[in-house]
């Protein structure tokens, strides 16, 4: 009777079937569920050098600390989306490089839409339409858990009279334990000659002879015309399974796609964006043009892959403040010589001092919140199950802005 | 505290005043009588200048997911164009689809209060309002987009009684926190998805005609007295002939009101030597014959810009037009989609140049400027910067006819807009992009400048050159504080989102839960937006009234 259903926010299915009631959260079998709403509140001192301090206290110090930083960072992953509009706001007024941690990863997806476009559908679509599915690169269910019963397993579609069959293409050895009509191994270093080979085939371009990384032509050519057949084809992967050289893997797979609608329907469907990267990639574009990556120091909004590479600047040592955020991740700050203040959720331990440290709710478990989902359309709501003091990130970002207006 | 705009001339078509000089007092955010004596705490010396409520614009793309990708496809846009943040603004970016605080500001510094976003997809519909809240300065509100959405399909091919499908609509304006009901390409987007590339008003799709759709959803928004009314994107967008499936829209509405919007990409025969020909005058003729209609342009700019539409049969046809060569097409959720393509609108070349002329050629030949609204589809015709030259060419016939000159020739030739000699008068365009758009949202305080009316002034220093004139207006008050001076931000107010909230059986949501749990991927609790999610980002929602037609 007093069971609410509410929305796991610990990885980008953001499914919302969970049962919260008095005893705890009913995570639908889901081990990262079941870890993450497990998760430990210990921690809630807020530091300053390593003493504890009362909030407002931390906040000015890392107010101050900004303030005087000639070239401040903000990265991290895990806030929801009111923490990641501020963050944002206090990025613009601290004139900080933000950009979300790992953000690389999710360049191999957005870079192509920035180039060349792209062709993808929604959860509901390809669980609804899809009666061909081809999975990319590796077992997307590690990150992923229940992405099978989400978008393969739907036991009432609106289209289709059977289930999808499924394809695989990527590594032997992180195949996904589904049983596929078709799949094609390969090591992962060779996943962009399979997708090139697989659009030549489509093409009517692969010679018959074709030995394409230990596997024969006559293998795409079967796969493609699994995939042309199909009423509504669907390729999905986990752009984590992606190598180095990810981004002209989704080019070639926008080839496949758009060869494909010529005749039959094809969509892709990338899963990326735990932690909410999508609903951080998705405000940075509202609020300054540009998906991540992103230089607010010199006044207007610039975007440089390169330039402004979270990763890049700390191991490079531009940067000479680190504002870190982690509410859903479970990451400590990155080693860097440049004072940091770090944003943690209270069961993160760090393994050294960091020069502020504010303790933070984590969305989803200590408070409300809204999470972005991995097709970045649906954005769900996050409900609060436990009772804690914590701030959240949208609450202390809010406060540093304040502090550094009266500053001024 | 009281202020006064002393010495301004009014135009205020809802109370008939055409240049009136008198002054205007202001307080709490409201237009309040002259107090006695006149006294002001704040006067500001207007010295003959035009003073008009503050722009509506009924139509355009500024927020959502289809946004989004938009910006996100149009890289060179940001990197070319920058806004720095200043002491009270935030920096952004972009021309044809700027990042939202910086769309805010444009808009305010061009005299304009409020902005419509028409087409969010229902499972669109929380992430676009929170993307909202960051949209300062101007009011603003969304339409629904239903018509494709597989639940009202499914409804219409089984017959389900008006009531039921009226019940449905509350229910999902309720839960998105909508303004309007948006319908485009209806049954084509759903088509589309099941592989049929095109789709006219009496082709059957899943026992379906659109024709059945644009009734269905036109009379349920009558009923449950609405005031928008359905606000269609017809089927055929874009194509040559493609006049015959607008009027036949109309003849589906059966009387019930209906809005046409964008019907520039409507309005075309498929005549002449290159089988594409103006006609314009054969759907400005239906809707001055019908009083039940109403329409937006959506004028073609030349140059640069980005489509992002609904409509992805139709944008899936337009890729090969795409400059630069991208574009982006997504299925949405069972309820929608989105296509998105770049397009450079050129003069020298025939269909462009036709298409610019058909256009104007509309806002010439419908007679009733109550019933015909200035938009550019923003920014699928062009971005709304370009409203003031867009003005010009309505107000100004020199100007138009030297920008004709310039068109490709054989568009010259199959255009007769030389012919018409109408100028647009300042009390024509305050009707246009003020008064007209204000009463056909059922916005009661807001297009007006009477007693108890929402301050959203704008103050315009008289020009011959309507372009300059209306680019930048001397004051601009939003909710009676100055927000903007001669383009210069003072302020930077969050804006309100106006919604309905019709009310229905709430007996739907049994058959409703149940689809969302067999077929949906968010359960129907998650789906429902609650207006607190809203007010706790930092919105602030105006309900406005509906008044319902139902029959006992």
């Amino acid at each position: 009777v007093a069971t609410r259903a509410i929305t796991c926010p610990f990885c980008a299915l953001a499914c919302d079937d969970l049962g919260a009631a008095e005893a705890g959260v009913d995570t639908r079998g889901c081990a990262k569920a079941a870890a993450g709403f497990a998760r430990d509140a210990g921690r809630t001192e807020h530091r300053v050098r390593g003493k504890p301090v009362p909030l407002a206290d931390a906040v000015a110090a890392a107010a101050a600390l900004l303030s005087q930083a000639r070239l401040p960072l903000i990265t991290g992953a895990g806030a929801d989306l009111a923490g990641i509009r501020a963050l944002i706001a206090l990025a613009d007024r601290a004139g900080a490089v933000i950009d979300p941690w790992q953000s690389m990863v999710l360049r191999r997806n957005f870079a192509v839409t920035q180039e060349s476009g792209a062709l993808t559908a929604t959860f509901g679509e390809v669980a609804n339409r899809a009666d061909a599915i081809l999975l990319l690169g590796g077992d997307p269910a590690p990150d992923y858990p229940r992405v099978f019963e989400r978008l393969v397993d739907n036991g009432t579609p609106l289209f289709r009279s059977t289930p999808p069959s499924l394809a695989y293409l990527g590594p032997a050895a992180a195949a996904p334990r589904r049983t596929m009509a078709a799949a094609i191994h390969l090591d992962s270093n060779r996943l962009l000659d399979g997708v090139a080979a697989l659009h030549a085939a489509l093409a009517g371009r692969l010679p018959r002879d074709a030995d394409i990384a230990g596997v024969p032509a006559a293998a795409f050519v079967e796969l493609g015309e699994r995939l042309s057949a199909a009423h509504y084809g669907a390729i999905l992967w986990d752009v984590r399974n992606l190598a180095d050289d990810g981004k002209a893997v989704v080019a070639t797979v926008l080839r496949i796609l758009r060869h494909l609608n010529r005749r039959t329907r094809a969509v892709g469907l990338p899963l990326a964006g735990s932690d909410n990267a999508l609903g951080f990639v998705q405000a940075l574009l509202w609020q300054t043009g540009w998906p991540a990556q992103v230089s607010l120091a010199g006044g207007a909004p610039e975007h440089d892959p390169w330039r402004f590479d979270a990763a890049r600047l700390i191991a490079a040592g531009e940067i000479d403040a680190l504002l870190w955020v982690a509410g859903l991740s479970h990451s400590p700050p990155p080693a860097t010589m440049a004072p940091t203040v770090a944003l943690l959720a209270p069961d993160i331990a760090l393994t050294g001092e960091a020069a502020v440290e504010i303790r933070v709710g984590v969305p989803g478990l200590d408070h409300p919140g809204t999470l972005v989902r991995a097709d970045a359309v649906v954005a769900l709501p996050l409900d609060a199950v436990r009772k804690t003091a914590l701030p959240s990130v949208a609450a202390v970002a809010q406060a540093i802005v304040e502090s550094l207006g009266a500053r001024a | 505290m009281i202020t006064r705009l002393a010495g301004g001339r009014i135009y205020d078509p809802e109370h008939g005043e055409q240049g009136v000089a008198r002054d205007l007092y202001v307080s709490d955010g409201r237009i309040v009588a002259a107090p006695a004596g006149g006294k002001a705490d704040h006067s500001y010396d207007l010295g003959g200048a035009i003073v008009m409520a503050g722009g509506i614009d009924i139509h355009s793309h500024l927020a959502g997911g289809k946004v989004n990708l938009s910006r996100l496809l149009m890289a060179d846009d940001h990197r070319d164009e920058l806004m720095e943040r200043g002491a009270l603004t935030r920096s952004g970016s972009g021309w044809t689809t700027p990042s939202s605080f910086a769309t805010g500001y444009r808009y305010a510094a061009m005299g304009y209060t409020a902005a419509f976003e028409p087409a969010m997809v229902p499972s669109n519909a929380r992430l676009a309002h929170l993307e909202m809240t960051d949209l300062p300065m101007v009011d603003k509100g969304v339409y629904l987009m239903l018509g494709n959405d597989e639940l009202l399909l499914q409804m219409l091919a089984r017959e389900a009684p008006q009531e039921q499908i009226d019940d449905y609509i509350a229910w999902m304006m309720r839960a998105t926190a909508a303004l309007g009901i948006k319908t485009v390409n209806p049954g084509g987007i759903s088509a589309f998805k099941s592989n049929l590339r095109d789709l006219d008003i009496t082709d059957t799709t899943h026992g379906v005609t659109p024709r059945r759709v644009v009734n269905a959803l036109a009379r349920a928004v009558y009923e449950l007295g609405v005031p928008h009314p359905l606000h269609i994107h017809c089927n055929n967008l874009g194509l040559p002939g493609n006049i015959e499936t607008t009027l036949a829209t109309i003849a589906a509405a059966e009387g019930f009101p209906i809005h046409l919007t964008h019907a520039q990409f409507h309005s075309y025969g498929r005549e002449g030597d290159r089988r594409f020909s103006s006609a314009a005058a054969r759907l400005a003729e239906a809707v001055n014959r019908n009083p039940h209609v109403t329409l937006d342009v959506g004028q073609i700019m030349f140059g640069q810009t980005v489509t992002a539409s609904g409509d992805t049969m139709a944008q899936y046809r337009n890729r090969a037009f795409a400059s630069p060569d991208k574009w982006i097409l997504m299925d949405i959720e069972c309820d929608g989609g989105c296509g998105i393509v770049p397009f450079r609108y050129r003069d020298r070349q025939f269909v462009n140049a036709l298409q610019w002329a058909i256009g104007l050629e509309l806002f010439l030949l419908v007679e009733d400027p109550w019933r015909i609204f200035l938009t550019t589809d923003h920014p699928n015709g062009g971005p709304f910067p370009t409203y003031p030259h867009l003005l010009r060419l309505l107000m100004d016939r020199d100007f138009r006819d030297a920008n004709f000159a310039r068109l490709h020739p054989a568009a010259q030739k199959a255009s007769i807009l030389p012919t018409l000699k109408r100028e647009y008068s300042l009390n024509e365009v305050a009707m246009m992009t003020r008064a007209a758009p204000a009463r056909i949202l059922g916005l009661a305080d807001r297009g007006h400048l009477g007693v108890g009316a929402a301050a959203d002034v704008a103050v315009y220093v008289e020009d011959a050159d309507r372009e300059r004139m209306f680019t930048t207006p001397k004051h601009v008050f939003k909710d009676g504080v100055e927000v903007a001076r001669e383009g210069r931000i003072l302020a930077t107010p969050s804006g309100s989102t106006h919604i309905v909230r019709p009310e229905g059986d709430d007996a739907i949501e049994g058959p409703l839960r149940r689809f969302f749990a067999d077929h949906m991927s968010v359960g129907l609790d998650h789906f429902r937006l609650a207006p607190a999610e809203i007010e706790g980002a930092g919105g602030h929602l105006i309900t406005q009234a509906c008044r319902p037609r139902r029959r006992a």
